[in-house]
């Protein structure tokens, strides 16, 4: 019952990312186009400055066969339809090319290197803000969906709205100003000191820069999580089945974590996922600010520097994981609701 | 719906809403800024900030990085503010050879500790005028600063700075009571103008500046060769403090406060318009795709399923990078990706909808699918949007803020994220420029709070689930 | 005395921002070993209200005002909540709710939930407890194997027959049954309403049992209680009430002409005008005497204390005291 709902999920949404890539090579193709042909003028210019003892016009020919030869490598030359499906299938396989300026740490500029280095780093900062901010959400949560419209739920709930709108980056930006420069106590950007100091000290540096950005993070993101706690749980003891538990002589904390908390884990867990990939979104301003060396930084020097490679591959990634993250989703949400998992009649 | 139906469930609704604080304060907050940006041309300080964000020309005379003028209450030293003296003397002699001679007489009183940047003198002309400018101050010194002799003018403005223009009288003067060796340490770039204009005369002065305050008089004095052709006409004095305006100044010698008053009417279209537009859009999807089921429905779930799927800030980050739109595109992107919010609550209320009698016998009489839709079902469903479209308006907010952070925004225009953009190019973080970078920030997010508690309060009345029980 | 739960004039009220809702206001009577007791009256009566007060967990916002509910000679009322949940609900006194469909968590097995409930209330090892849980499951015609099975998987009679099993397997002196069948259809009401008659008889068990349907009242009680706006208007066994002599309120005459019959033909099905009482500022003198067609002057200004009109039969109705 399950695998084939699964089966079904994965392939959908596999679909739906050859889509997405096939829309977005259409719309970007002049661009790239772009890129690839300067990138071909570089390459054949390279070549034949290695070129002696030749005559003008024999260097010429030569870069004119060289630019035809690359031309046609590259499929610049055939109909649009099959440079776009061709462009497709190669976002699809990961294979982004060469980058424009940016290069990786060991100097390489293969874009799928690139991006891979940046991958880690964002994740370690956004997994561990969203565990943080789920877990204390959930406390938080429950404890207001205890007493509604008790001081603790309204106080929290309207720091919820003040929050609401609040963009992640100005506050980092008010943060860094008071701790970094004022008080002096964080370090200003980056993951680690310079150079990165080893063994246990390398972690502790780590965690040390990672503060500032896990605070900021951390200071706007659970309210959200606490209040999509409360309605789900606070909706979740008016039903039937909580009062018949009451009745039945389970006590009141084995219902409220047991048979409430486990109902609740369903949408817990398509809230949480979706604040996990929230942050994803927004982590190019974020993570531009401190300067944290993760995909969405590499965004933003992408688009300063205009290194086009850089930037297809990014958001090819960047959507790939969006989608897998809601596959995850949906897949864990099956799971953990019994309806879905075993299915049956009503 | 007639307009007494409608008039009955406002009133319905407004007085649910009346009960809800957070709600009236984040409608408060709303009137006001409607109000603000109504009334934008009387509050801007500076008239033309809108026009004239980028022009260099129209911000030379302010103060650069300056704080704010208030911020003088919390310090010992009082700091110059920056003012415009627009109400002058005017005097007139008449010489030799019908040569008039026109003095406009300004008074500043000076009072602060610390010494002006500048005092910068206009004059618009018409024909050769010679002008000079002198000051005299309180101990009865007058100094003669920078002459000129502009010809062929037709009504441009003479500008005369006396940083830029007085330094040689200004040092013949400290020559009276510095030597030659004490002033050698300093060039003609440490020591301004301004520094021995309003510094007490004694020796020493180059050193420490004591504030000789006063009343000072700031003179334009203007030679009319030929009265009846030539003239002289607006003349104004700007003394240029170290603090300046109700939110300072950034490094370009832009007033805040006016580029944040500016930026106010962006945000309120840039956010009202997404949200307005993308959730009629999806109101309208979620009701067709409800009401003709079958092959349709299908295929627009299938539509919604795969835009639902894109992270939308990086596209748009890209989208903005490569195509550079200006700011009504940029809403245009915003609402492709936006509609799909409320597309599935009120696709599942439209399907509810649908079976009810009233519709049936709707059908029965006749009536075509658009009349049903459109007399019959949006009605009902626009006011469950209202609180979504109030809840997706911050968002739209933010996200023109990002784009603008990252340089890729509307150059024509100014918004709140631009002048952040602007703050992180100037490196305010680093140089503690608190009033550069707090504002815009704090006002997008004090918008993003009013609309979350209109939003919140609107939910607590429409929602959907609570209305069915 | 063999009475097993006595209601001594129970006012039982909601305190809401608009006032008290006197939900139960001034209930008495006795539940004697073995014998069932039917609770008619309409919708919002205060019927369920009663049944959850019984059980000591009155829905949020409702208080106890005064009076006493005894089991086994025992006021529950003053217990502390500790007491209460381990001796006196589920091991005394248990309920099968109305609407069972959702009575069972949806995020546990069947087996999971009886097992929490036998684990709450007795150190039965677990042999012991699976052999409890299947005992009664056969009990109540299910099949042991559902234990492995989730609530949505079962169809609505198979549930109703759960939370039956669940509300007897600690052997509570008292069952209260609230509407069990309403969301039934009639074949499977038919096979319910057998298996309560013999769970009844097997185990010698003392039902409250709740509903509006005054037919299926008679199938199963002995005797009968008549509620209307929060008060006791009639009491008496089922032969006095239904019997030739018609019943002793007008109220109750009412229902029984609204009940259509199989085997007589009826012109129009009478129906009681009117609309119950505001429960937060009932109306002075007898509740009903609004839409009763046999109120007259004294109806309007006092209201009926409940006395016996004949033995074993109470009243509370003018017309039919002297007096």
């Amino acid at each position: 019952m399950y695998k084939w709902f699964a089966l079904k999920r994965v392939l959908k949404g596999i679909v739906t990312y050859v889509i997405i890539i096939f829309i977005m090579s259409v719309l970007f193709n002049t661009v790239n186009e772009q890129t690839m042909r300067s990138n071909i003028e570089e390459q054949v210019r390279a070549e034949s400055a290695r070129l002696k003892n030749m005559q003008p016009a024999a260097i010429q020919r030569f870069q004119e066969q060289r630019r035809q030869d690359l031309i046609h490598l590259y499929r610049l030359d055939r109909p649009f339809m099959e440079r776009i499906l061709y462009r497709t299938w190669n976002t699809l396989t990961f294979n982004f090319g060469k980058s424009t300026i940016i290069k990786s740490s060991r100097g390489e500029r293969e874009v799928l290197t690139i991006i891979g280095e940046a991958l880690p780093r964002s994740l370690i900062l956004f997994t561990l803000a969203a565990a943080i901010e789920i877990v204390v959400g959930i406390i938080l949560g429950l404890k207001k969906a205890q007493k509604p419209g008790g001081s603790l739920d309204r106080s929290t709930s309207l720091i919820t709205m003040i929050v609401y709108g609040m963009p992640t980056f100005w506050l980092a930006m008010i943060l860094i100003m008071f701790f970094v420069y004022q008080l002096k106590i964080f370090p200003s950007a980056g993951m680690h000191s310079i150079p990165p100091p080893q063994g246990i000290m390398y972690f502790l540096d780590l965690l040390w820069h990672m503060t500032l950005p896990l605070l900021t993070l951390l200071l706007i993101g659970f309210w959200g999580v606490s209040y999509m706690v409360r309605n789900i749980v606070l909706s979740i003891l008016q039903e039937d089945y909580i009062l018949a538990a009451r009745a039945r002589g389970i006590p009141e904390n084995k219902v409220l974590f047991g048979h409430t908390l486990r109902t609740a884990a369903p949408p817990l867990i398509t809230m949480s996922v979706l604040q996990l990939l929230a942050s994803i979104s927004g982590a190019i301003i974020f993570e531009g600010i401190f300067s944290w060396p993760g995909l969405g930084n590499l965004y933003w020097i992408a688009v300063q520097q205009n290194d086009i490679p850089v930037l297809m591959g990014d958001l090819a990634i960047t959507v790939g994981l969006y989608q897998l993250g809601l596959i995850v989703l949906d897949l864990s949400y099956g799971f953990m609701d019994p309806r879905i998992k075993v299915g049956g009649k009503a | 719906m007639k307009f007494a139906d409608m008039q009955y469930r406002f009133s319905e609704f407004w007085s649910e809403f009346k009960k809800e604080r957070s709600g009236l304060v984040g409608l408060a907050i709303l009137v006001l800024s409607l109000l603000v940006v109504i009334f934008e041309p009387v509050i801007l300080p500076w008239k033309e900030a809108n026009s004239k964000w980028r022009n260099i020309d129209y911000w030379q005379d302010n103060s650069a990085s300056a704080p704010p003028a208030w911020t003088n209450a919390f310090t010992k030293l009082k700091a110059p503010v920056t003012v415009r003296l627009d109400e002058g003397k005017k005097e007139e002699a008449y010489l030799d050879g019908g040569v008039q001679l026109v003095t406009y007489t300004f008074e500043y009183d000076y009072g602060a500790d610390k010494a002006p940047l500048d005092v910068i003198f206009h004059v618009t002309g018409h024909g050769d005028i010679p002008v000079q400018v002198s000051v005299e101050r309180p101990d009865g010194v007058m100094l003669d600063f920078a002459q000129r002799f502009e010809q062929g003018l037709a009504g441009q403005d003479i500008r005369i700075s006396l940083d830029n223009d007085g330094r040689e009288a200004a040092f013949s003067f400290i020559k009276n009571y510095e030597s030659e060796s004490a002033l050698e340490r300093y060039s003609g770039r440490s020591l301004r103008t301004g520094d021995i204009l309003f510094n007490v005369a004694r020796e020493g002065m180059a050193e420490e500046f004591e504030p000789l305050k006063g009343t000072y008089k700031l003179m334009v004095k203007a030679m009319l060769l030929d009265p009846e052709n030539f003239s002289i006409e607006n003349p104004y004095v700007v003394v240029t403090g170290s603090v300046s305006g109700i939110l300072g100044t950034d490094d370009s010698k832009r007033d805040l406060f006016s580029g944040l008053v500016a930026g106010l009417k962006w945000a309120l279209l840039i956010g009202l318009l997404t949200s307005a537009i993308s959730v009629l859009i999806g109101v309208l999807y979620g009701i067709i795709s409800a009401y003709f089921g079958g092959v349709v429905d299908s295929v627009m779930q299938f539509i919604y399923q795969i835009v639902n799927s894109v992270p939308v800030l990086p596209v748009l980050i890209v989208i903005s990078a490569i195509f550079k739109p200006n700011i009504y595109m940029l809403i245009a992107v915003m609402v492709l990706f936006f509609w799909t919010g409320s597309v599935m609550t009120v696709r599942s209320m439209a399907l509810q909808i649908k079976e009810e009698t009233y519709i049936e016998a709707a059908k029965a009489l006749g009536a075509k699918k658009s009349r049903i839709i459109f007399k019959h079902m949006v009605p009902i469903l626009i006011p469950y949007s209202f609180a979504s479209m109030a809840l997706s308006v911050p968002s739209a907010i933010v996200y023109e803020s990002s784009v603008s952070l990252l340089g890729l925004g509307d150059a024509t225009i100014v918004t709140w994220g631009q002048i952040l953009h602007d703050a992180m190019q100037g490196a305010a973080i680093l140089k503690g420029m608190w009033w550069w970078v707090l504002p815009p920030g704090l006002l997008i997010a004090i918008m993003g709070m009013t609309f979350a508690f209109l939003g919140f309060s609107m939910d607590k009345i429409l929602h959907p689930k609570l209305k069915t029980r | 005395m063999n009475s097993l739960l006595k209601v001594e004039n129970l006012q039982m009220h909601y305190v809401t921002s608009k006032g008290a809702v006197r939900a139960i206001d001034d209930i008495s009577f006795e539940l004697m070993r073995g014998e069932t007791i039917g609770l008619v009256g309409e919708s919002g009566c205060g019927k369920t209200s009663l049944g959850t007060s019984i059980l000591r967990m009155p829905t949020p916002p409702g208080r106890y005002i005064s009076g006493k509910i005894l089991v086994d000679g025992v006021d529950v009322i003053p217990l502390p909540e500790r007491e209460v949940r381990r001796n006196i609900r589920w091991q005394k006194i248990s309920m099968v709710f109305q609407g069972a469909m959702n009575c069972l968590t949806p995020v546990y097995t069947i087996g999971r939930q009886m097992m929490e409930t036998i684990n709450e209330h007795s150190d039965l090892p677990r042999p012991d407890a699976e052999n409890l849980i299947k005992e009664y499951l056969g009990y109540v015609g299910l099949s042991p194997e559902i234990v492995q099975r989730y609530p949505h998987e079962l169809s609505g009679g198979m549930k109703q027959r759960v939370v039956i099993a669940m509300a007897l397997f600690l052997r509570p002196e008292i069952v209260i049954l609230d509407e069990p069948t309403t969301a039934l259809d009639v074949i499977v009401q038919a096979q319910i309403i057998n298996l309560l008659k013999k769970l009844k008889q097997q185990f010698g068990l003392s039902f409250i049992f709740i509903t509006h349907d005054l037919a299926l009242e008679a199938e199963i009680s002995d005797r009968l209680c008549v509620m209307y706006a929060g008060k006791i208007v009639e009491m008496g066994s089922n032969a006095q009430i239904y019997g030739a002599q018609g019943p002793g309120h007008p109220y109750t005459e009412r229902l029984l002409g609204a009940t259509p019959r199989l085997f007589k033909k009826v012109e129009q099905l009478q129906f009681i005008p009117g609309t119950p009482p505001d429960l937060i500022a009932p109306p002075k003198g007898c509740r009903f005497s609004p839409r009763c067609n046999k109120a007259f002057d004294r109806c309007f200004q006092e209201e009926p204390p409940l006395v016996e009109i004949e033995p074993g039969h109470m009243s509370a109705c003018w017309l039919h005291q002297r007096g």
